[in-house]
């Protein structure tokens, strides 16, 4: 097909863009290297409206330059949010946003404000005024690029001086940059705001020696600032002795959640929980709680003995951001929070989900122990989801999102780990289920309330799973086994944190229906109550989300234990103090220590308590899962059972 | 159209070039005069006062570096016009130098006028900015200026030439001393290396913005009102040649619109240079 013959007007305009571009590549038709940030206000002369259309460019820069670099640090910063290039990608992306916003906001609000100062010496120093401005802008970029690569990198020195020294070369230039955009902004807002001439003292110096002492100087600057910043040399040490000097006992801890004191008392004097009571009455150790429950922060804290903001775990409740496999903390409960929460919500910003590994900074006692080389299981427990699947001898991981995926079957996303472990329950699935509700009727007292029958039921199916499963993978070669059971607590919430106000009789009933409860709880645990020759059986409970009691229980029985076991610890004293027991060192990081009481005084002497230095940082879990995650049956379940609002 | 400030700065560029040159004198001196004083729209110095003042810096600190440029001006106008270079016989709607002065007189006093410029710039700053003047206006005359685009010029006189090499023949006839020009004024105030750069990139635009419409009025402009015969330029290419008058007039429009873009981190201060690069896109003369 041949082209129609050009136009005369068709053939000028064809030449006259041939001409065009040859005068640009001439250096015509180009209006100098401020064009990016001031060309777009080219024709404009009122301040605003230059101040407003330079902002925006200055935010494309700051987006481009800052929301990559950001992205870096905040990876680094929360671990679990940046599981991939994808993640941060999309991290980029948003904070890219956040920058470009805040800069365009920055830079209007500064250009239009230095345009109005009132002072008439100011103005008559106009070029000095924006400079000023521009200075304050690219030292405060400079300072933050210098902070966020000395947080993106603890381990500064194993970086080479060279790539140091290029980041920082990089780090300058931006600030130089930014600083000098908003300079020539503000300048020109300044000048549009007055009309007349601004007589200017201005020296005749080389200012490109100028330029360059205050590039030396910022790059001085932001080396000092970065060996201020880091922290103090780290001692030479050698790697973690996590050798174990076995007292040759295996240890099952069984956790139970929403466990009030005042109530097993009054039942274990009525004779009603033989179980419990066989377990608490030889001694049990108080374990203070937290005044403010999560569930999840509370029992990561047990799981790896330290406090919430080591371990990383603050909420039950995190926020999904849109795009990201990782997740955040979804802040407090404070007015601000909810809205900000509300607000990123609505826009499909962020989705809630719920606490997960992903936050999870330190090592579980259940990770310890396998580091160790000891074979762990955990069952159920908060945050253990997704299970990581990597080292040499990886824990076995029922995690809280495992009967989830069980229930609904598909593709694996990190619900229970070893991969194998996952086909084998499922084909089980049915007898499993079979087996609960078999447990659940057998040994549920009936309750004259309906409602609180079905709460009971429910609660009491949960646990049951656990309690079956747990022994699924239950045997021999296990040295510790974690298995959490939050069904009196769902109970304990549902008849009284949630049901609100109700008639004496119905408060009876809801009082009696929890009563049976523990008694079923008893005859579920009768058995696992009841440790082997080898073994060592613990028994915590916490007190759940009823915050008028104070405190959780922990008591030893079997192999080691001390029989008549008391005082006082507090919740991250269980992870060493179980770690102690299978003769694992404990880590002077922990912010807890092993509980005397619970041990007899052969056990304490022949096994003092041994120390290393640290365990770790746990690795984030980085693997690409392939499988949907259940955010929102999880947070559908947690809803329904109380724990999400 | 003239902008309507414009006068205010001419007649302060004439009385400081009167001053310089009078018109009386020794035959060398005449024909100094005749040539600087001519009819003449005196837009070079006019940017040398209006950059100098955009910059924070006197109009009357700036009228010896305006002078200055306009006597080099006068100086390549006298020696453009001679027998072995254009030879014309019409400038500014009067007859050329040499045909006036003879041609030996005529070469005499285009070097009086040349070295005249340097004096006057040497008398008038300190040295530090005379020296830097200096140098900025013997590169606007050297081989990368006027003279090398003069040299270029004669040697494409009756010759087919590229686009690149008619733009090297303005840049060095026209654009060097619009440029030079600019910065002698923004020199005067102290201005800092970004208003440097941008009224360079102001005065580079809007000098070539001014070459193409002189091309323009030599093929559609009124003789009466340019001084000059239709078609002068007939043996040469011009931009017209390349573009035609519809393009090059878009071409001249652009420049000058990038020329006004230069000027934007001055915001209004700089409206005087907007209308100087409005009356150049749209002069009739």
């Amino acid at each position: 097909m041949t082209a129609a013959p050009e136009t005369p007007e068709q053939n000028l305009e064809i030449r006259v863009d041939e001409l065009r571009a040859q005068l640009r590549s001439l250096g015509y038709l180009d209006a100098g290297v401020d064009r990016f940030v001031l060309g777009p206000a080219r024709d404009a002369r009122r301040p605003v409206v230059i101040a407003a259309l330079a902002s925006v460019r200055i935010g494309l820069l700051a987006a481009a330059l800052l929301g990559p670099a950001a992205a870096v640090g905040i990876g680094t910063r929360f671990p679990g949010l940046v599981t991939g290039t994808g993640d941060a990608v999309v991290v980029a992306l948003y904070l890219a946003v956040l920058f470009g916003l805040a800069a365009t906001a920055i830079s209007f609000a500064a250009s239009l404000l230095v345009a109005r100062l009132p002072f008439a010496a100011i103005a008559q120093r106009a070029r000095a005024v924006s400079r000023i401005a521009g200075a304050i802008v690219g030292g405060a970029c400079l300072v933050y690029l210098t902070l966020w690569w000395r947080i993106a990198n603890p381990d500064l020195a194993s970086l080479s001086p060279v790539w140091t020294a290029s980041v920082l070369v990089i780090t300058v230039a931006i600030s130089f940059l930014l600083g000098h955009a908003t300079a020539i902004t503000a300048f020109a807002v300044m000048a549009a705001s007055r009309p007349e001439s601004l007589p200017e003292v201005v020296r005749r110096d080389s200012l490109w020696r100028l330029t360059l002492g205050a590039g030396a100087l910022a790059f001085a600057a932001a080396a000092a600032l970065l060996l201020i910043a880091a922290p103090a040399p780290a001692r030479e040490e050698p790697p973690p002795n996590l050798a174990v000097v076995s007292p040759g006992v295996r240890v099952r801890l069984i956790a139970i959640d929403g466990f009030d004191p005042a109530v097993w008392t009054a039942l274990s004097a009525e004779g009603r929980l033989p179980a419990l009571t066989g377990a608490l009455d030889d001694g049990a150790i108080r374990i203070s709680a937290p005044s403010d429950r999560d569930p999840a922060r509370d029992w990561t804290t047990i799981a790896t003995g330290q406090p919430p903001q080591v371990h990383g775990v603050h909420g039950l409740e995190t926020r999904r951001v849109a795009g990201l496999q990782g997740s955040v903390t979804s802040g407090g409960q404070e007015g601000i929070a909810r809205t900000l929460r509300g607000a990123t919500d609505m826009l499909r910003l962020t989705r809630p989900s719920t606490a997960s590994g992903a936050e999870l900074r330190s090592k579980t006692l259940w990770d310890v122990a396998a580091d160790a080389g000891l074979r762990a299981a955990v069952v159920n427990w908060w945050a253990t989801w997704p299970a990581m699947t990597g080292g040499v001898n990886p824990p076995i991981v029922l995690s809280d999102r495992a009967t989830l995926r069980l229930e609904r079957g598909g593709a694996l996303d990190g619900e229970i780990a070893p991969a194998e472990l996952y086909e084998r329950l499922r084909g089980d699935w049915p007898t499993i289920t079979q087996d609960a509700r078999g447990l659940m009727t057998t040994l549920l007292p009936a309750s004259s309330d309906a409602k609180t029958m079905a709460a009971l039921r429910r609660a009491a199916e949960l646990d049951a799973l656990q309690l079956v499963m747990g022994g699924r993978i239950r045997s021999t070669s296990l040295d510790l086994t974690a298995l959490y059971l939050p069904g009196l607590d769902i109970v304990q919430h549902a008849l009284f944190g949630a049901a609100g106000p109700a008639a004496p009789s119905t408060i009876e009933a809801r009082l009696e229906g929890l009563r049976s409860y523990y008694v079923f709880l008893d005859g579920l645990l009768r058995e696992a109550l009841e440790p082997a020759a080898d073994e060592l059986v613990i028994l915590l409970t916490q007190p759940g989300r009823i915050t008028s009691i104070d405190h959780g229980l922990m008591a030893a029985r079997g192999a080691l234990a001390a029989g008549q076991g008391a005082g006082i610890g507090q919740a991250a004293d269980v992870a060493p103090t179980v770690l102690h027991a299978l003769g694992v060192p404990i880590s002077r990081e922990l912010g807890g220590a092993p509980l005397d009481g619970l041990f007899s005084a052969a056990f304490l002497k022949r096994f003092p308590v041994r120390e290393v230095e640290s365990y770790g940082r746990r690795a984030a879990p980085t693997e690409l899962r392939k499988g949907q995650p259940l955010d929102q049956e999880m947070i559908e379940r947690l809803r329904s059972l109380g724990y999400v609002r | 159209m003239l902008p309507a400030f414009f006068a205010d700065y001419q007649q302060a560029a004439e009385t400081e070039l009167r001053r310089l040159v009078p018109e009386s004198g020794d035959r060398v001196q005449q024909s100094m005069a005749y040539t600087v004083l001519a009819p003449s729209k005196r837009v070079r110095p006019v940017l040398t006062m209006l950059c100098a003042e955009l910059c924070g810096g006197r109009r009357e600190r700036a009228l010896p570096a305006a002078a200055a440029v306009e006597l080099i001006h006068a100086s390549s106008l006298i020696l453009d016009d001679l027998p072995s270079m254009d030879d014309a016989a019409l400038r500014r709607g009067l007859a050329t130098n040499h045909t006036v002065f003879g041609e030996s007189i005529a070469i005499l006093a285009a070097f009086a006028l040349l070295n005249h410029a340097f004096g006057t710039v040497a008398k008038a700053y300190d040295a530090d900015l005379a020296s830097r003047m200096t140098v900025l206006l013997a590169e606007a005359i050297g081989p990368e200026g006027l003279i090398g685009g003069q040299a270029a010029d004669l040697l494409a006189t009756d010759q087919v030439i590229g686009f690149e090499m008619l733009e090297r023949i303005h840049r060095g006839k026209t654009g060097a001393l619009f440029v030079a020009a600019a910065t002698c004024g923004a020199l005067t105030a102290g201005a800092l290396p970004d208003a440097l750069a941008s009224l360079n990139a102001y005065a580079k635009n809007l000098g070539l913005a001014f070459q193409i419409v002189d091309d323009l009025l030599d093929v559609a402009g009124d003789p009466t009102e340019t001084g000059k015969a239709v078609r002068s330029d007939a043996r040469k290419t011009t931009f017209v040649s390349f573009s035609g008058i519809t393009g090059a007039r878009q071409l001249a429009r652009e420049l000058c619109e990038t020329a006004d873009q230069a000027l934007t981190p001055f915001g209004r201060r700089a409206d005087r240079l907007r209308e100087l690069s409005a009356f150049v896109a749209g002069r009739s003369a």
